[in-house]
């Protein structure tokens, strides 16, 4: 199943990934629209740096954005007494008509990747936007400018791990 | 002929198991058995109870979930366990053979002894028709005692009040939710629960239930009498055991199980709030009785029937609700005063605490430099709960970011290098990626 990875060298810290997906799940999909009429929500992916407190980013510090895993077999799954949270496809999804917002998900989560608020909110791999291709496939990938951002399997994903960083750059993806 | 697997009890524990091996063996034969007639969430009943959900909406697996998977369900109770006939016999007279058998009975309400407790309008919540029960007799109650202020009490007294019942909650120890919160966290639920009109009374030891036809009215020990026309009683629950009897299926409090939830007894497994199995932060066989312990306990021991050998990590208490719109969660052992099985003092060294507004609360608690414990209360402390309940359960020695823990937000990045200082406890191939990915 294709999920999504941070290449930790490339990732400035820069956060368009966490705008764009806040203003995805919005229903005018519209930064200015969204901000005006007061729509947009947490995102879904967190900016990091390693060893550090969140969003001090320390110089030299490594930075990368992490969303849910998409875990199989997944803990919030698991811990999820109303079945809201749940195995589609190998995705981890949450219907969000079902959740009650018990946070139970939110406890078991080890990787902090849902987000309380009225519901349990997470990556939801963009399902409005299944009929896009390529880069813009994902809201998060369109917007990193330094395509830190990669989906694919994790052995596909090792591969871009292994190659120079500059050969990226100079657009082979 | 096709091996059989035969599961007792169709609800968390067992609808797991019967989902995991469908999952990995679609061919099996796999046949549920349960008494009660649908599968629904039992800790969304304290929704249903107070109007919040419908019946409909209870269902954490479709209604044909049984039917789509090809999984036999059949309504009855099972009476009788012969391991050395590999024979389970139904209330019905039908006796099922197994190949491999999981009991996944649960548990049921533990009610007091006390006069009176078996009169009509004295309810346990447990199951969908002791929510019936309470909700048909509504009409004709004013007030309500609920006995005991653990999580299911105080629940059901939180949905009765929706209803605008009166409601008094007695609680034997000195306060509430004395399973899952220290007391001053404690103090903080009760406020919240006496400014939205419940009272709580602690230190209350109900003696009697009084009144000859209809319930007029509890009373505790000191003689006090608290009118009343309903009773909800929580008091915590009993493993379902009656099947053990007459088997040399080895038990303490629960059905012992071993890593792999295998019971005492070849072919014989146990999973859910029936079984006691590892408790990681305990260090000894515990029972948490916990919805994400028996899915997960489902799982684990559905895999070892089929003898793909999985060892159960073992689980820890933890829970999370929220009462009157404000939400706690909390894990491991935050609490100090002995329970109903027991419990030690002196389980931790070393207490952290932040409170940087009222009703906004962090507590964690050491012991040799290691999480055993936390109590978070309000929106931004709870977003921490899962990163703090890993290093938890993975037993991680957090010297080097103890300042920290108290501000600590849901973000794993913080706490990369110290889970790649202990990759080998966390297996997960979502972890081994991350630490490759990061390769620190
Ligand atoms: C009101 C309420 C709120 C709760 N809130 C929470 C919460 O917030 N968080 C949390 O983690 N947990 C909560 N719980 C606990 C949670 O519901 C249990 O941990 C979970 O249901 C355990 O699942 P189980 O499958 O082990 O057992 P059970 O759910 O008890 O199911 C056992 C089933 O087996 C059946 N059975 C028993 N014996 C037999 C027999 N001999 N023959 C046939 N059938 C039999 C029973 O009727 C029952 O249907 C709550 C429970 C209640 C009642
Ligand atoms: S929300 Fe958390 S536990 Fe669930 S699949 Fe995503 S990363 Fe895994
Ligand atoms: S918050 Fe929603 S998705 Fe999470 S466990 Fe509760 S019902 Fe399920």
């Amino acid at each position: 199943m294709e999920r999504l990875f941070c290449d930790p060298r490339r990732c400035v810290g820069c956060r368009a990934c966490e705008i764009a997906c806040a203003v995805e799940h919005t229903p005018s999909k519209d930064l200015f629209a969204s901000v005006l009429n007061g729509e947009l929500g947490p995102p879904r992916r967190r900016v990091q740096t390693v060893g550090a407190k969140p969003y001090r980013v320390a110089i030299g510090g490594v930075v990368l954005s992490l969303g849910c895993h998409h875990c199989d077999p997944a803990p919030c799954v698991d811990a999820c007494i109303t079945g809201a949270m749940h195995k589609e496809d190998g995705q981890t999804v949450c219907d969000l008509e079902k959740c009650v917002g018990c946070w139970m998900c939110v406890m078991s989560c080890p990787y902090g990747a849902i987000t309380p608020k009225v519901k349990a909110l997470k990556c939801d791999l963009c399902p409005d936007r299944q009929e896009k291709t390529g880069r813009s496939r994902y809201a998060c990938i369109e917007a990193c400018p330094t395509e830190a951002l990669f989906a694919g399997t994790f052995e596909e994903f090792q591969k871009v791990l292994a190659e120079p960083v500059t050969a990226v750059w100079e657009g082979t993806r | 002929m096709k091996p059989r697997y035969l599961i007792i009890g169709a609800s968390a524990a067992g609808t797991s198991a019967a989902e995991t091996l469908r999952r990995y063996a679609p061919d099996a034969q796999v046949t549920v058995v349960s008494d009660e007639k649908i599968t629904y969430s039992k800790p969304l009943l304290s929704y249903y109870l107070a109007g919040k959900l419908g019946e409909e909406q209870l269902f954490f697996r479709s209604p044909d979930f049984y039917e789509r998977h090809g999984i036999e369900r059949i309504h009855a109770r099972a009476v009788g366990l012969l391991p050395e006939k590999n024979t389970v016999e139904l209330s019905d007279g039908q006796k099922l053979k197994y190949d491999k058998l999981l009991l996944a009975t649960g548990a049921a309400p533990r009610f007091p002894h006390i006069e009176g407790i078996r009169k009509d309008g004295v309810f346990g919540l447990r199951k969908l028709e002791d929510a019936h029960g309470i909700l048909a007799r509504l009409p004709k109650t004013k007030s309500a005692v609920v006995l005991g202020g653990g999580l299911v009490g105080l629940k059901a007294a939180a949905a009765l009040k929706e209803h605008g019942v009166a409601v008094t909650v007695l609680i034997d120890s000195p306060h509430a939710l004395s399973q899952m919160l220290d007391e001053s966290s404690a103090r903080i639920f009760e406020r919240i629960f006496e400014q939205n009109g419940v009272a709580i009374r602690t230190r209350a030891k109900p003696v009697a239930v009084l009144g000859d036809q209809q319930i007029e009215g509890v009373q505790i020990a000191l003689g006090e009498v608290f009118p009343c026309e309903l009773v909800v009683v929580g008091k915590g629950v009993d493993p379902s055991l009656e099947l053990l009897e007459g088997t040399q299926i080895r038990k303490e409090y629960g059905v012992l199980v071993d890593d792999y939830l295998r019971t005492s007894v070849e072919n014989i497994y146990a999973a859910g709030d029936v079984a006691q199995a590892r408790d990681v932060v305990r260090g000894e066989p515990w029972i948490n009785a916990l919805w994400p312990c028996a899915v997960e306990q489902g799982r684990v021991a559905a895999l070892n029937m089929l003898g793909i050998a999985t060892r159960y990590r073992g689980s820890m208490r933890m829970n999370s609700v929220q009462f009157f719109g404000v939400p706690v969660i909390s894990a491991g052992l935050a609490v100090l005063t002995p329970g109903p099985l027991g419990g030690r003092p002196g389980e931790h060294d070393e207490t952290l605490e932040s409170q940087p507004a009222p009703g906004i609360y962090r507590k964690i608690f050491l012991k040799d430099e290691t999480i055993v414990g936390f109590v978070l209360v309000g929106d931004v402390p709870i977003e921490a709960a899962g990163v703090l309940r890993i290093l938890m359960e993975r037993r991680v020695n957090v010297a080097s970011i103890k300042e920290e823990l108290l501000e600590l937000g849901p973000e794993l990045g913080r706490l990369l290098p110290l889970i790649a200082e202990n990759r080998e406890r966390f297996v997960e191939r979502e972890f081994q990626e991350l630490v490759q990915t990061v390769g620190v």
